[in-house]
């Protein structure tokens, strides 16, 4: 059997891509190695309340808390309040994430698509040169997965876009190494997710707080892969939640590890070859946040691909309208928060503590890294002086 | 007997990703539920030892 389109991986960026191309009619197929889509869950499980406009969520089920906004404490503790400007409006929410990855399934499956589990995607099959689908493993058995276009959806260790020819490697300096626990048991009145930075807590990094309920929270930190030890984020956690009042007698019940790519986007389009969400580095380099990354960008690469399909033309020319859609949006932003990114990894604890210094008591329109970025510009014009035309440039 | 390699631990790996998305050499895969290292490829430059978040990768004579 032959389909339109192939999509390695499960995980949002796939489910999304496969939802939009089915529901333009292409005739879909996503694999994904494991048996279960959604698990384990390897995510901080927090997303902006922007998610709903693209209605591709059914119910309440995926949300396990509704949040005011963010706290950002420096080093020296000093806290940044970003919230919404009238009370008791939500601005973000904390996920399950295994049941929110579910839904997206279940969304792309009922647009059409196929879902086979356990297969692994081993190579991309090539005909005369052409990209024709994707060699795979299911069990014990190897099998053809014909396709006209392939889609990596394959995360932060995509091999999809190796296959073709696109350098997918990151540097250790492009990769934030994670791990966090879900703590039971703790002490939390809060509507906040909260980050605590600094070189003691985590270098290159930070550390998080995300309440999924009155008593449970998703604890984290992420250290940057060219400061990193072996074993050093989970020594570092361990040691962040016992010099916490509140979570330090928490128990857990959730262990993961991460990994985050903290890089510019790459190549996305080759050939008849499209990756998408983490696997094409599409992830918010100050934050490390890809969930609405791989949602838009899903939704442009599943529109595209309908079109491709619609016209039966599968080159290069006509699935770079998936890069193109995302250019001046995403990838704008994106590109934007990878050179803040390397600023703030240069500053000193102190220079951090004196710019949250300065924002202690500022009023945020919106919650967004272009909202504080801009209020770090109007304080400090000169410090941040690298920053201005990139503000200039983007409003997202 | 043989040159280091790196060497995963799969009671330890949480299958993250990281040490596959950081390869110089491309020389570990996921097709189960856990990493493993290709020790043909394997050059032991020690990155994927350096980054992984639990310490679940040594380096090894096997």
């Amino acid at each position: 059997m032959k389909y339109d389109v192939v999509i390695v991986g499960s995980g949002p960026a796939g489910c999304i891509t496969a939802r939009f191309a089915a529901e333009l009619g292409a005739k879909v197929l996503i694999i994904e190695r494991r048996q279960e889509v959604g698990v384990p869950v390897l995510c901080g499980e927090g997303v902006s309340k922007k998610i709903d406009e693209f209605n591709i969520l059914e119910g309440t089920k995926w949300i396990a808390n509704s949040m005011d906004g963010a706290r950002i404490f420096s080093p020296d503790g000093t806290m940044v309040k970003l919230a919404a400007d009238m009370a008791g409006s939500e601005t973000g929410y904390v996920l399950y994430r295994d049941i929110f990855d579910k839904e997206l399934a279940r969304g792309a499956i009922k647009a059409g698509a196929k879902l086979m589990l356990n297969t692994c995607a081993v190579d991309i099959l090539k005909e005369k040169g052409k990209i024709n689908g994707i060699k795979a493993k299911h069990f014990d058995d190897i099998i053809d997965l014909e396709a006209d276009i392939v889609v990596g959806a394959d995360g932060v260790e995509s091999k999809v876009g190796k296959w073709a020819g696109i350098k997918t490697t990151l540097k250790p300096s492009d990769l934030e190494t994670c791990a966090q626990y879900t703590l039971s048991n703790i002490d939390l009145e809060s509507a906040y997710c909260d980050f605590y930075l600094g070189k003691k807590i985590a270098p290159g990094g930070y550390a998080w707080v995300f309440p999924k309920g009155k008593d449970v929270a998703n604890v984290g930190i992420g250290v940057l892969a060219s400061l990193s030890k072996p074993g050093l984020s989970t020594l570092l956690l361990d040691k962040f939640i016992k010099s916490h009042p509140g979570l330090n007698k928490g128990e857990p019940i959730r262990f993961l590890a991460g990994a985050v790519p903290v890089a510019e986007p790459i190549e996305a389009v080759k050939d008849n070859l499209i990756l998408v969400g983490d696997a094409a580095r599409q992830v918010d380099p100050i934050t490390g946040g890809g969930l609405m990354a791989s949602v838009e960008a899903g939704k442009a690469a599943g529109e595209t691909i309908g079109k491709a399909v619609e016209e039966q033309r599968f080159d290069k020319e006509i699935l770079s309208s998936y890069e193109e859609k995302i250019e001046k949006t995403l990838y704008k932003k994106l590109k934007r928060n990878y050179v803040v990114k390397e600023i703030l990894l240069k500053m000193e604890d102190k220079t951090l503590d004196m710019l949250a210094d300065s924002l202690k008591d500022y009023k945020f329109d919106e919650l967004s890294t272009l909202s504080l970025l801009k209020a770090l510009v109007s304080k400090h014009p000169s410090l941040l002086i690298r920053l201005k035309p990139l503000l200039k440039l983007s409003k997202m | 007997m043989g040159k280091p390699k790196a060497l995963i631990d799969n009671h330890k790996c949480l299958s993250c990703g990281g040490c596959i998305s950081i390869c110089p050499k491309d020389a570990i895969n996921m097709c189960s539920s856990k990493a493993y290292v290709s020790k043909e490829i394997c050059t032991d430059c020690g990155i994927c030892i350096q980054i992984c978040p639990i310490g679940a990768i040594s380096s090894e004579v096997y």
